[in-house]
């Protein structure tokens, strides 16, 4: 990791975490919703079972997060 | 309010201490399980433990983040109230910012000993009436003599304890016989709401989990613990206090202010962030409340345990009974007249 302030700078950003998050809160119950399932079904949770809800989620943090950022 | 505070390293001989604690300190800690031919138990990083609980005690707006602890002090100080007798020397493991004695008075404890391994939580501990020693002491290897204390209390360290067997056997031990061990720790269900969450959602994302929640005592266990460590009389009763927060994010931002992160020596040092959006999402999913906020809930074992003496009750002997259960058929129901 480079740059004087890497630390400061994350902590920062996770700080916003919240904030951004609130704004995808739809994709995020969709996510949670598809995982959520699988505790109940015969279906084992694997890897990536849920990408595109979780893509779909992740897009739409990003889209957030440079909305605030400006 | 006295507060005198001592540091282990500067030695306790410099202090005028009655004739009582003379010597109090051993040479050398005791590594009670060594002895005895099994394994140490090495789940946590004490080291790394005390530099947590040092940087959460040094935090500006360190109050914050008190409430748990406030509010398990305030219970074990009932429990204390609740035996009617007054303790003329009391041990505080573990009390970090003296959480219990801030609601305790001279009546019940006449003198009080605090040890903590964060020198920067002792030297914020709050006011109290009672004249209180602080000594920085691993609550694994407490530097008192046998039979000193005629109370010990601890509130919400023992589950960062390395061997808590080996830790429960020396509160036994600085014990007065008669004396009691009145203790609060996190145990059982405590974060099961973060810690299927996190698990949920690193499955998801990167095919695999570790742990980031550290292992708890279940509380079928503890009776156990306390029987093998000697005490009797036991009282053990669970608490459930759940606390709502915004997020995830925050949930964990209090448990880093309370001191309270993981120091295994199994936990994985970084957190995806990736897996930290899939795991709020989750948490939010599986377990949030119609208001938007997230529960954490947080079981609380207390329990209480007796050193034995000859003046406490035994249970009878075995063919000693002089009624039979079979004789309840024969009470008579109370006359009619007698009702009013």
């Amino acid at each position: 990791m480079s740059g004087s302030n890497v630390w400061s700078r994350t902590r920062e950003k996770l700080r916003l975490f919240p904030e951004v998050f609130a704004q995808c809160a739809e994709e995020a119950a969709i996510y949670g919703r598809c995982v959520a399932a699988t505790t109940t079904s015969k279906q084992e949770l694997k890897k990536d079972l849920c990408a595109k809800e979780f893509e779909a989620l992740k897009t739409c943090f990003t889209n957030a997060a440079k909305k605030r950022a400006k | 309010m006295s507060r005198v505070c001592l540091s282990v390293l500067q030695g306790l001989h410099a202090a005028g201490w009655s004739s009582r604690l003379q010597a109090g300190l051993r040479s050398e800690p005791r590594r009670v399980l060594s002895a005895s031919g099994r394994g140490r138990m090495n789940v946590f990083n004490r080291e790394m433990k005390k530099r947590q609980k040092n940087w959460a005690a040094s935090l500006q707006d360190g109050g914050l983040y008190d409430y748990l602890r406030d509010e398990v002090g305030s219970r074990v100080a009932d429990r204390v109230y609740d035996i009617a007798r007054t303790f003329p020397l009391a041990l505080d493991v573990g009390g970090g910012k003296s959480h219990i004695a801030e609601h305790l008075n001279k009546d019940v404890v006449e003198r009080l000993f605090l040890t903590d391994i964060s020198q920067q939580a002792v030297r914020r501990g709050r006011q109290t009436e009672i004249p209180t020693h602080c000594i920085l002491a691993d609550e694994e290897f407490l530097p008192f003599r046998e039979n000193t204390f005629d109370l010990v209390v601890s509130s919400l360290v023992l589950h960062w304890i390395n061997d808590l067997p080996g830790a429960l056997r020396q509160i036994h031990q600085v014990l007065k016989p008669d004396g009691v061990f009145i203790g609060a720790m996190v145990g059982g269900e405590t974060l099961y709401e973060l810690r299927c969450s996190l698990q949920l959602a690193e499955t998801e994302r990167e095919g695999g989990f570790s742990p980031h929640v550290s292992p708890y005592t279940a509380v079928t266990d503890l009776g156990n613990l306390l029987g093998q460590a000697g005490f009797n009389m036991l009282t053990v009763d669970i608490d459930d206090v759940q606390v709502h927060y915004p997020g995830i994010m925050e949930v964990m931002t209090d448990l880093q202010g309370m001191g309270e992160s993981n120091c295994a020596w199994n936990r994985r040092s970084l957190l995806h962030r990736d897996t930290m959006l899939a795991a709020a999402a989750v948490y939010k999913e599986m377990y949030g409340n119609e208001d938007g906020s997230i529960p954490a809930t947080f079981e609380i074992l207390y329990m209480i345990g007796w050193k034995p003496h000859e003046s406490q009750a035994k249970p009878a002997r075995r063919g000693s009974a002089t009624t039979s259960f079979g004789d309840l058929s024969k009470i008579n129901q109370p006359s009619g007249a007698e009702k009013p």
